[in-house]
């Protein structure tokens, strides 16, 4: 038996159009207690923490298990492991957050230098805090103890004239910033300063051309990496997507058991690891939600598909299925209530040794984009298209002209082979966001993606509306 | 009002019914000179039961019921929501979060756009039977299954919304319902997916629905073919057309998204751009069982036009927003986003359907919708299960996964030839935050020329 106990709190602070709205907080707090019985896995959640509510749990849990038997996984052995010495995870030990009057503060400067102009129809500076207790016991001892302190800043603009508006933010519509920590987080992500900064790009884009379509070579920033990274890697090599957990809602993949050790996933320059181990990265934890100690591991090396991304539970099953698919320790829930599945926790591209002076001038016709604004991808996490919030045209290697709604389009399965350059480490950022969406029922959970700034090759590119 | 089986009468959960109680005599009793207290609860008690390849994938149970305390006092205010326990501990959680709640207001300034009803009012609604036990359901699924490649959620069990305040309002709806959103997979990937819904647990219909599927899953198994991009005459099911309307609901009915020139609807907005006029959208509480009030105690209407012949008609106006933009609230919530977005039928006979669309394609699904261009409201998205070509009226072959991008005032609009004569209900499957009341209402629309590019 596994109980895994998890308390959050949290504080949401947010002036939009220039108003403080009221203050949000929250103390969530539960526990899951999962049993394996007769080779079948029940659960139950409940947030009655005492001794009956946690027995009436249990019951719950037998009886789904015993309702299974003989009509699911058929487990030798229970998913879950006890780490040797137990584990213990604190996440950076940087200062505080200000007191909430500081805080208010901070965004309503934030606030006010994005309102620097009457065509700035609307402004939200956001920051929202969350600290998580968690506990996990297997079979009634205490294995992990981990907490952590997650920081979430946003700021978004939007200007408008002539009918036509545009909106820039600091990390996308996804607080793409999110870090672990305190203070500190506040520097790093550009939310103090960053006001002004996106207020005059939206101002910027409203009367920018179009961007052109075609063929162009694709420089993208660490805050649309992310986004290619997530959906068009991260989700196509969870395992349970390749199992068929997610057919029903949240796809499959591309990507087929006979890939792992051989496929070329992208051009020799391509580096991809699972790290848990980033300091102040958002999806940093010691185990996993099975007791799974977390290591960093290379998925994708030189270019060519290592290993999946895919918790205990997962390999068990694919191995009994003759695929010795190696995993890593991913198997997350989002809070008490939802039992573990796989997850990205951080999905990480190695810098390489470009400085952004060298990939511009690497660059006849080509563009530059920032900030994710547009998600979209098949089922099978293949046919893609993403669109940016800002672009800026790169002719016979210089910077020219800034471009609205860019927009591109390939194919996973081709466009990582595209990859022709790789930032060296000034062009790194560590970024995360806490809305990845999957299963059934529904789990919205943190991941972090940190990377270089990317150029890759002879991209479908093209605009909005003309 | 409470509604149910006339034959056995429907009671409140008993479990929850006590919570609401509690939350209730809390705000009656703990409200200082001056304060107003509103208290939300959300609440449900699910069974989920997912399967992969008609085997158990994972089995559960999960009992949660939260309370969203909002205190005001002299136009400062703020919110704190808390998991309730143990019921015992029901008060002290409640009093824990209004003195944390007080200590945050006594240094907050005024809030300009606070708002609430400060008419009390009152209503009771509760629907559906038993929830069925877990063996029941895994022996009526496997058995249904019959050897098919079945994937999906099973979810079923009472969901409450409650609203109590110290003015005297008091609001409780509860559903108890069952669903199992689920999809048969053949060879290939290819697949063909459906919802089953009901107020109670019927093995029977269950039963009947799978077999259904399977019915019409026979023409996937035939060869598959590929398209090139470019523009094809399509027929969009009622699924395909809800999800596109709930697309346009991320911000397309919003006065704060219209307010701040965010909305995907600015152009019909200004005149610019119609839809054709024969679409008409309305969010239909009553028909889709959203309760009738939100947090700020407003009454949500039974009816908001949205878009009338083809024009926007009303926008949802949360109380905040009202406040901020001079408006008139109709019982939106602070998201403005429609819960139950019904699509008005047109003339086509739904029967007729396949040979109006003669030669092109019938999409069944399509999958992660999102602007290209806000602004145009022009929008991407994939094909998703049983996409098929048609001949002559006639099913040929599965089509593989293509994706569009067009703007909606193309689809829905210039391009938009008919919509069925039926429209069918979908109640909201989405289980983020626990399961949801609500869901769309929509017909098939038989569309000119939809345009695909990858």
């Amino acid at each position: 038996m596994s109980l895994r106990v998890v308390e959050a709190r949290s504080e949401t602070l947010a002036v939009v159009r220039g108003v403080l709205r009221p203050p949000l907080s929250s103390v969530d707090r539960g526990a899951m207690v999962t049993v394996w019985l007769d080779g079948e896995l029940g659960y139950c959640a409940s947030a009655d923490l005492s001794a009956r509510g946690l027995q009436d749990a249990a019951d719950r849990a037998v009886a789904w298990a015993l309702a299974a038997r003989g009509r699911g996984l058929g487990l030798a052995s229970a998913p879950w492991r006890a780490p040797e010495l137990g584990a213990r995870y604190r996440g950076p030990d940087d200062e505080p957050l200000p007191a909430r009057e500081a805080l208010i503060d901070l965004l309503r400067d934030e606030a006010v230098a994005m309102a620097l102009d009457p065509r700035i129809v609307h402004s939200s500076a956001v920051l929202g805090a969350t600290e998580v207790v968690q506990g996990l016991w297997i079979d009634g001892e205490l294995v992990a103890d981990q907490r952590f302190r997650f920081v979430e800043p946003n700021l978004e603009v939007t200007a408008c004239d002539g009918g036509r508006s545009q909106t820039r933010t600091l990390g996308g519509q996804y607080n793409g910033f999110s870090q672990q920590g305190g203070r500190a987080v506040l520097g790093v992500s550009g939310l103090i300063g960053g006001g002004a900064r996106i207020a005059g790009q939206a101002l910027e884009l409203l009367y920018a051309p179009n961007c052109p379509a075609g063929a162009r070579d694709l420089l993208l920033s660490p805050d649309q990496m992310m986004l290619q990274i997530h959906e068009s890697i991260g989700h196509p090599l969870e395992l349970d997507r390749i199992l068929g957990d997610e057919r029903n809602f949240a796809g499959t993949s591309f990507v087929t058991p006979d890939m792992f050790g051989s496929y070329r996933y992208g051009s020799p320059l391509l580096d991809v690891s699972f790290d848990p181990g980033v300091p102040g990265e958002v999806a940093s934890y010691a185990v996993d939600d099975d007791g799974a100690v977390a290591h960093p591991v290379r998925l994708i090396e030189k270019g060519v598909l290592k290993r999946a991304l895919g918790g205990e539970l997962s390999q068990l099953r694919a191995r009994a299925l003759g695929w010795p698919i190696g995993g890593v320790a991913a198997a997350r829930a989002s809070g008490w209530h939802r039992p573990p599945i796989d997850r990205m926790a951080n999905l990480n591209l190695a810098p390489g040794d470009a400085t952004m002076q060298s990939m511009v001038a690497a660059v006849e016709r080509g563009i530059w984009m920032q900030t994710n604004a547009s998600w979209s991808i098949d089922d099978a996490r293949d046919k893609f298209q993403f669109g940016c919030e800002w672009g800026r045209l790169i002719e016979d290697g210089e910077l020219t002209t800034v471009v609205r709604n860019p927009n591109y389009r390939g194919r996973s399965a081709t466009f990582w082979r595209s990859l022709a350059m790789v930032g060296d480490p000034a062009t790194m950022q560590v970024l995360g966001t806490p809305f990845c969406g999957k299963g059934e029922p529904g789990q919205i959970a943190r991941v972090g993606h940190a990377s270089p700034a990317c150029l890759f090759r002879a991209i479908d590119v093209f605009g909005g509306e003309s | 009002m409470t509604d149910g089986n006339p034959a056995a009468p429907v009671r409140r959960d008993p479990r929850f019914a006590a919570r609401f109680d509690a939350m209730s005599a809390f705000v009656s009793s703990s409200a200082g000179p001056g304060e107003i207290l509103f208290a939300s609860l959300r609440g449900e008690r699910a069974d989920y039961l997912r399967l992969n390849g008609a085997r158990v994938r994972q089995a559960g149970s999960v009992e949660r019921a939260v309370v969203s305390l909002r205190v005001v006092d002299a136009q400062r205010q703020a919110r704190s929501v808390r998991t309730l326990g143990e019921d015992a501990a029901i008060g002290a959680v409640l009093a824990e979060a209004h003195a944390e709640l007080r200590a945050v207001l006594a240094r907050l300034p005024a809030d300009p756009y606070a708002c609430w009803q400060p008419m009390p009012s009152f209503s009771e609604r509760v629907r559906g039977g038993p929830a069925a036990d877990p063996a029941a359901i895994i022996d009526t699924i496997a058995a249904a299954a019959d050897g098919d490649d079945l994937v999906g959620l099973y979810a079923g069990g009472p969901v409450v919304r409650g609203l109590a305040s110290s003015l005297g309002h008091r609001h409780y709806h509860e559903t108890v319902s069952s669903s199992f959103d689920f999809s048969l997979h053949l060879e290939g990937g290819r697949a063909l997916k459906d919802t089953w819904a009901a107020e109670q647990w019927d093995a029977q219909s269950l039963h009947a629905a799978i077999a259904a599927a399977r019915e019409r899953a026979d023409v996937l198994r035939r060869p598959s073919r590929r398209l090139a991009p470019g523009d094809y005459r399509v027929l969009l099911s009622p699924q395909a057309v809800a999800d596109l309307v709930a697309l346009l609901g991320w911000g397309g009915f919003s006065e704060r998204a219209h307010r701040s020139a965010q909305s995907p609807l600015s152009r019909a907005q200004r005149g610019l751009e119609a839809f054709d006029a024969g679409l008409s959208v309305a969010e239909d509480a009553d028909a889709l069982g959203v309760p009738r009030f939100q947090d700020d105690g407003f009454e949500r209407p039974a009816r908001v036009p949205l878009i009338d012949a083809g024009r926007p008609a009303q926008r949802l106006v949360s109380p905040r927003s009202a406040r901020e933009f001079d408006a008139t609230c109709n019982g939106a919530d602070d998201d403005e986003r429609p819960l139950a977005a019904c699509v008005a039928p047109g003339r086509l006979p739904a029967a007729d359907a396949l040979r109006a669309l003669d030669t092109g394609i019938a999409i069944s699904n399509v999958w992660y919708l999102n602007y290209s261009d806000r602004d145009a409201c022009r929008a991407t998205g994939m094909t998703r299960f049983a996409t098929l070509w048609v001949e002559n009226g006639h099913p040929v072959a599965p089509i593989e996964p293509m994706r569009f991008d067009d703007s909606l005032y193309r689809t829905l609009g210039s391009q938009l030839l008919g919509l069925t004569d039926v429209a069918r209900r979908f109640p909201e499957t989405a289980t983020w935050d626990g399961r949801e009341p609500g869901g769309a209402c929509a017909p098939s629309a038989l569309v000119g020329a939809l345009r695909f590019t990858l």
